[in-house]
This record gives structure tokens, C-alpha cells and sequence, in this order.
């Protein structure tokens, strides 16, 4: 039963997201999460790459909107993954395995939640692992356009 | 847990070309505005959680400005340049500090004294203003023995003349108070430098090694027309603004004092606003007199503050503007009214030059007469102790405060240009870096002088609308307990929050000593894979990536002086030639997915 559930990958803004918390105790609830200084700075290839290597589906948690640090990061972030349905979509990836969403939880309390959230949905859809191969040569066939562009 | 680290500590690093927060610019003191929005933006939702961090942030301003609490009611020079300014307003900093300034005065009072050890020499300071207790605070905390001589039997100096409306009392005692036990500063009350044998001189002969001279502008300035003293100021129900103020901090005027009586001030600058405001609150039927016009943008604008003004005609004051004061009429040795002719310019190429046409002459009728004109040093001791030179200026060195006639006396705050609290903070700042160099021998110029640039304002989508000040209600305030409204938790976390944090990551560092970043990382280019297609400068909202020729080539670059490496550009680039160096980032996120 175990092995079946679903593997997120949680990137979350420091500046809004569980800084008041202890890392420690985030981490230990939330298997694969990723404290980063804006999810402006999270490259679409950091995304696939998840993918890739076996995440089910990628959450990333902003601050809201005209909160961000650094102006425009969380705005940013979310126009890339917006972009990046599309890539996804073609690749046989559904958009529901990946999100972005804008809030803020100092107390990182409902990052949990939202994993959690995020798992259920993608319970329903079943693992991505089936279309592993077909994904794996897409992905690494687009990259080396993205390279090459 | 909210904790800052010790590591983070911002400073501003020497180089040629430095860039600073316009509001960090503007504030004489320099003091660290951006780092402590930051951290203040970052604080937990409930006040009880809160306070700790509250004092942290607090105590890292302390350390610079033992008078930031006091600034957080009085001052707010800063949220003049504010990038804000004309995107929605100004940060409210100054009520920010009256956030911090709310919870940390009460500390204060059982604040451990600093752990010094006084082995360095002694140091004279005349006059316990800010800036007299600005220049003891960082001598002492130096090391060296230093004695305060304050002519009063209070410290605080011309803070005490602003009304407890905008400065409650409790705030003022606690802080100077403390900050003499707190930084192991000796004072001499009741010691008027100048009366009878405590001379200059005498000081330096009983081991006083330097001076700091700082006695402010303990006069007020008579009233003049064409140049001549107007007569008839000694009539009783006469009196000046400062005496007032003076009084009244006091506790030396009765709550009704003017009650039933037509008040005339005279001034158009902010103590005319307190005084009229003063008097409205004791009971006058106050009306201001000022030579200036009510437009503020044109040259002979009137100089209180907007908010001065606007206080004082909600309060019920009136305003006349553009009369000046051409004779004072009494009745019997009382004052009964003044003849006030059209004031129809202030300020000539020269300076202040007041002209009128004296055929508008209106008489104005009161019974009480309060003039307001400024204030002057004690120029019969400036005199006495040969500080003057012969057109009665102080010869002191601008720049250092070094007194060009005795090298051992600095000379700084109002007495040498009348200014706000923090200007003269600021002197009495230089004068203690002046000193050390003086005592130790050391070159009296080198280093000291620094151009910054200010920042410009960053690019977003979205701005936000400053939120509202709130007053108590005219009617509601008619007392001298304050009449703002301080920010909640909540309000001050927002406002905080609003900061654009335009300045450079080097002088702020709020993400370092906080534990969100372990360094400021650098972008570097692989000037090889860079194509110079500009997507970077496109994509940079704080104008740090540029391009720039090298060779025949387009390539862009990094400002590293206005990045704030925020990763960006990197993300942003096709060809990956941009990278943050040291940045664990990339590493991080590889680790954890590999695990998957």
C-alpha cells in the first residue's frame, strides 16, 4: 500500500512559507520538500526533472500576490507554469500534477495539507511511472531543443 | 524559531561607487531601514510570540541609534525619499519605529547595562541634547570616560519642547534616562558651561582631554521688522514660543491657562504649529500669524509641516497667512493687538529678506502675543570663550566640527546650524569620530568622506496604496496625550512587508542573519555561451544585468553593487551562461529529487 502513494515534490518560498517553524519538523512531515528563496528562482528543468527521476506531481508554494521579496518572483513562477502545461500536457503529463500555489503559512502548518491535498488528486490519477519511457524521451528530445534554441 | 544570527551583521562596504536604500540615504544617521522592514515583515502573527523578536530588531537598532524610539514619533526624514513615493506612498517607517519603540521603551528600563571597560581618556560634553548624547553614547561606548554637563537638571535638551501630543513624556524620560545607565555615561546636572568660573579652560585643566560642544539654541530669536528689533516685546501678555513650551513641559502652566483669551503666534515654521496647537489645548482662541503663503511648492512657501498644518486647522486653529508684525500696540503696559502689514515676499537671492507693502496694514486684536521666530545660541559665551571670528560665525571646520581655534573643542548640533533631532545626532556622531581621531593621533579626513548613489525604484507589477493614518478626532483631543494612532502587530507586518527592500543586498543582509541564505552569492557569465539576446536585462527588475561591449561582442553583465541575486536572470537565460556562484540551490534540489 505504501509504495503506491504518490510521490509530491514541494518547493516552498522561504519569505512565506514555514519560516517560523523549525525545518526539521516540516521536513519530517512532508517527504521531498524543498525550501527555496523565491519560486521565481525554480527552473522548468528542475520541474521535468522531478518528473524524470519519479515525482508523481510537483507543488510549489508562493508568496501571494505583490508579496514577493524579490517584486515579481512568485508572479514569474507562475506565468513558467503556466507555460508549462502545455509542455506537460504534451508530453501525457496531466495538469493536475503540477501546481502553484500563492499564500502565505509562516507557520508552515498547512504545507502537510497541502501535499496532502495535492497527493489525493493525484491518487486518482495513478502513477506516472507507467509512462515513464515514452515521457523520458520526450523530455530529454525537448531539452535538447531547449539547448539548442 | 525565529532567531537572527550574529553572522548577518549589515554594513556598507568602502568602494567607489557605492548604492544605498534612498530612504537610508536621507537619513542623516544612516541608519539600516531596509534590513529592519525586512525582519520586522517576517515577525509572528501574535504579539506574545512576537516580542522577542521585536527586541532583536530593536536591540540592532539601539546599538546605532539609542534614540530610534524617540525618531519613531518625531522624526520620518526618511519616508521623504522613498521610492514609494510616487507609487502609492511612502513607507511608514516612522510609525514602524513607533511600533518597535512601543514595546522595546518599556524594556529599556531593565535593559542591561553595557559591559565597557573605560581605559581611554576623558571627554567633556557640554549640553545633554541628542546631539551632546549621541557624541557620549558612542565615546563611552569606546571606552572613554565621559562627562556630561547639562546646564538643566534634565537631559534631552530641545526634545522637551515638543508637546507630549507628538511626543509622550514616558518616552522621552525613559530613554535618556536609561541611556546614561546603559552606556555608563557620568552627568554633571545644573552645570552651566560659561556661568561663573566653569570655563572652557577650567574643563581642560581638570583633564577633560577634548571637548564636545553642544548647547544648542537656549534663546529665542526676537522679533525684527526691516532689520530693527520690534518694540513693545516686553509688554506683559507678551511672550515667546519657547518659554512656552519650556513652561508647559514643565508642568508650570495650568490645563486652562488661555482659556477665554484670543491668542496671537507669530511663525510659520513647526514650534509655531506646537505652540499654536499647545495653546488651542489650553484653552486660547488661537489664530497663527505667518509671513509666508499657504502654497508650500512656491519659494516663499510656508515651511511646518502638511501634517503640522493640517493637525492645527482640524484643532480649530486659524491661519493668516502672508502678515507680518510692523509694530506691537499696547494699552497701559498690556499687549493689545499687532499691526500687521502684507508680507509680499520672504526670501531674495540673499536669503530671508522679508518685504511688505504697508499700505495693506491690518490691525489684529488678542490678548495674548506669542512670538515664534526661531531661536539663536548663546553667542555672549560663544563670544567669551573666542569661538567667533569677527562677523560673530563659529570658525569650526564643517566637516570635521573641529573648532578652528582651539583644537581640543568640536562644536556640533543646533548652536552650530539649527536642524532636526536626528541632524544633530548626526553631529554629535562626527564630532565623536573627530575626537577619537584627535585623541589617538590620527588623520582627521581620511576615509570618512563616501558618495552614494540612491537606488532606484524596482519594477513590479503591482504597487500598493500606503495605509491611512489615523488621528483621534479634534474633538477627542484636546489634551496632551498622543493623538496618533500606532500600528497593530498586524499593521506594522503589512506596512513592513510593502518595503520594496530597493536597496543593495550588501548593507542589508535581513535574509543572511535571518537563515533563509548562507551568503550573497554573486552572478557570474560564461561570456562564451552569452549570445547577448538581453532576455536577462528584460527579465532583471533592479537594472543589475546589463550588456556591455566586449570586443566585438554584445555580452551582458552583472552590477554586482545593484543585484540582489535573486536568481532571475539566471532561470531567465537560454544559452545558461548565467550562474550564482556558491549557490547550494541547484545542488539542493538534484539531492532531493535523486532520493525520490
Amino acid at each position: 500500500m505504501k509504495e503506491k502513494e504518490p510521490k509530491v515534490v514541494c518547493f516552498s518560498c522561504r519569505f512565506g512559507w514555514g519560516y517560523l517553524a523549525k525545518e526539521e519538523e516540516i521536513a519530517a512531515q512532508v517527504k521531498n520538500w524543498i525550501p527555496i528563496i523565491c519560486t521565481g528562482k525554480i527552473d522548468t528543468t528542475y520541474i521535468l526533472n522531478a518528473f524524470r527521476q519519479g515525482a508523481d506531481g510537483v507543488l510549489l508554494l508562493g508568496c501571494p500576490e505583490g508579496d514577493c521579496h524579490y517584486q515579481d518572483g512568485n508572479i514569474e513562477a507562475r506565468k513558467r507554469i503556466n507555460l508549462l502545461y502545455s509542455v506537460l500536457e504534451s508530453c501525457g503529463i496531466e495538469s493536475d500534477r503540477l501546481r502553484i500555489y500563492l499564500a502565505t503559512d509562516p507557520e508552515g502548518k498547512t504545507i502537510p495539507q497541502l501535499v496532502g491535498e495535492m497527493s489525493d488528486t493525484i491518487s486518482r490519477l495513478g502513477p506516472l511511472r507507467t509512462h515513464r519511457a515514452r515521457q523520458d524521451d520526450f523530455i530529454s528530445a525537448k531539452k535538447g531543443k531547449e539547448n539548442g534554441r | 524559531m525565529w532567531k537572527t544570527q550574529s553572522t548577518g551583521g549589515a554594513r556598507v562596504e568602502p568602494a567607489v561607487k557605492q548604492f544605498l536604500p534612498p530612504c537610508q540615504l536621507k537619513c542623516p544617521i544612516n541608519e539600516d531601514i531596509q534590513r529592519t522592514n525586512v525582519l520586522m515583515s517576517l515577525l509572528p502573527d501574535d504579539l506574545e510570540s512576537a516580542r522577542d523578536p521585536i527586541i532583536q530588531i530593536s536591540e540592532y537598532l539601539y546599538d546605532k541609534n539609542p534614540f530610534f524610539n524617540i525618531c519613531g514619533y518625531i522624526c520620518g526624514l526618511c519616508e521623504l525619499e522613498c521610492n514609494y513615493k510616487t507609487r502609492g506612498g511612502a513607507i511608514r517607517r516612522r510609525l514602524l519605529k513607533r511600533f518597535l519603540s512601543d514595546v522595546y521603551t518599556d524594556y529599556l528600563r531593565n535593559k542591561e547595562e553595557f559591559n565597557i571597560i573605560k581605559d581611554k581618556e576623558n571627554v567633556a560634553i557640554i549640553g545633554g541634547g541628542p546631539g551632546g548624547l549621541m557624541c557620549a553614547y558612542i565615546l563611552s561606548k569606546k571606552g572613554y570616560k565621559v562627562t556630561v554637563f547639562e546646564a538643566t537638571d534634565r537631559l534631552g535638551g530641545a526634545l522637551w519642547l515638543v508637546p507630549n501630543y507628538r511626543l509622550p513624556r514616558d518616552v522621552l524620560q525613559t530613554t535618556v534616562d536609561n541611556l546614561i545607565r546603559i552606556a555608563g555615561i557620568d552627568v554633571k546636572f545644573g552645570f552651566k558651561v560659561g556661568e561663573d568660573k566653569l570655563t572652557i579652560e577650567k574643563l581642560r585643566n581638570e583633564g577633560y582631554r577634548a571637548i564636545f560642544l553642544a548647547k544648542g539654541t537656549p534663546y529665542p530669536r526676537i522679533l525684527t521688522f526691516d532689520r530693527k528689533p520690534v518694540a513693545g516685546q516686553d509688554l506683559s501678555g507678551v511672550m515667546y514660543g519657547h518659554n512656552l513650551l519650556y513652561e508647559v513641559s514643565h508642568g508650570n502652566i495650568t490645563p486652562n491657562y488661555f482659556k477665554g483669551k484670543k491668542v496671537i503666534v507669530v511663525g510659520g515654521g513647526n514650534v509655531a504649529f506646537d505652540v499654536a496647537r499647545t495653546s488651542k489645548r489650553l484653552g486660547g482662541d488661537v489664530t497663527v500669524v505667518c509671513l509666508e503663503c499657504e502654497d508650500k511648492t512656491c519659494k516663499d512657501g510656508i515651511p511646518a509641516d502638511e501634517e503640522e498644518i493640517e493637525g492645527a486647522w482640524e484643532e480649530g486653529v486659524s491661519i493668516t497667512y502672508q502678515r507680518g508684525v510692523q509694530k506691537i500696540i499696547g494699552k497701559n503696559g498690556r499687549f493689545e493687538a499687532i499691526s500687521s502689514p502684507k508680507c509680499v515676499s520672504v526670501f531674495d537671492e540673499h536669503g530671508f529678506n522679508p518685504q511688505f507693502d504697508c499700505s495693506d496694514t491690518v490691525e489684529l486684536k488678542g490678548d495674548t502675543l506669542i512670538i515664534t521666530a526661531g531661536q539663536s545660541p548663546d553667542f555672549a559665551f560663544l563670544r567669551k570663550e573666542d569661538l567667533l571670528d569677527g562677523q560673530g560665525k563659529l570658525l569650526v571646520d564643517p566637516f570635521t566640527l573641529q573648532s578652528l581655534k582651539r583644537g581640543y573643542v568640536f562644536i556640533g548640533g543646533d548652536v552650530r546650524r539649527i536642524g532636526f533631532m536626528v541632524e544633530a545626532m548626526k553631529e554629535g556622531m562626527t564630532a565623536a569620530d573627530s575626537i577619537e581621531r584627535f585623541l589617538r593621533g590620527l588623520d582627521m579626513h581620511e576615509g570618512r568622506k563616501r558618495d552614494y548613489e540612491a537606488y532606484g525604484l524596482p519594477i513590479r507589477s503591482a504597487y500598493k496604496p500606503e495605509p491611512e493614518v489615523v488621528w483621534v478626532p479634534p474633538e477627542q483631543r484636546m489634551h496632551f496625550q498622543i493623538f496618533e494612532k500606532g500600528f497593530t502587530l498586524q499593521e506594522a507586518k503589512d506596512e513592513a512587508k510593502r518595503c520594496l527592500t530597493c536597496g543593495p543586498c550588501l548593507s542589508c543582509k535581513a535574509c543572511v542573519s535571518i537563515g533563509f541564505e548562507k551568503s550573497l552569492y554573486a552572478v557570474e557569465v560564461d561570456e562564451a555561451r552569452c549570445s547577448g539576446c538581453s532576455i536577462c536585462t528584460y527579465v532583471c527588475n533592479y537594472d543589475a544585468a546589463q550588456l556591455k561591449h566586449v570586443e566585438e561582442k554584445l555580452i551582458s553583465s552583472t552590477d554586482m553593487f545593484k543585484c540582489k541575486s535573486c536568481g532571475m536572470c539566471v532561470v531567465a537565460c537560454p544559452s545558461q551562461a548565467r550562474s550564482l556562484v556558491a549557490d547550494d540551490t541547484k545542488r539542493r534540489i538534484e539531492a532531493a529529487i535523486a532520493n525520490l
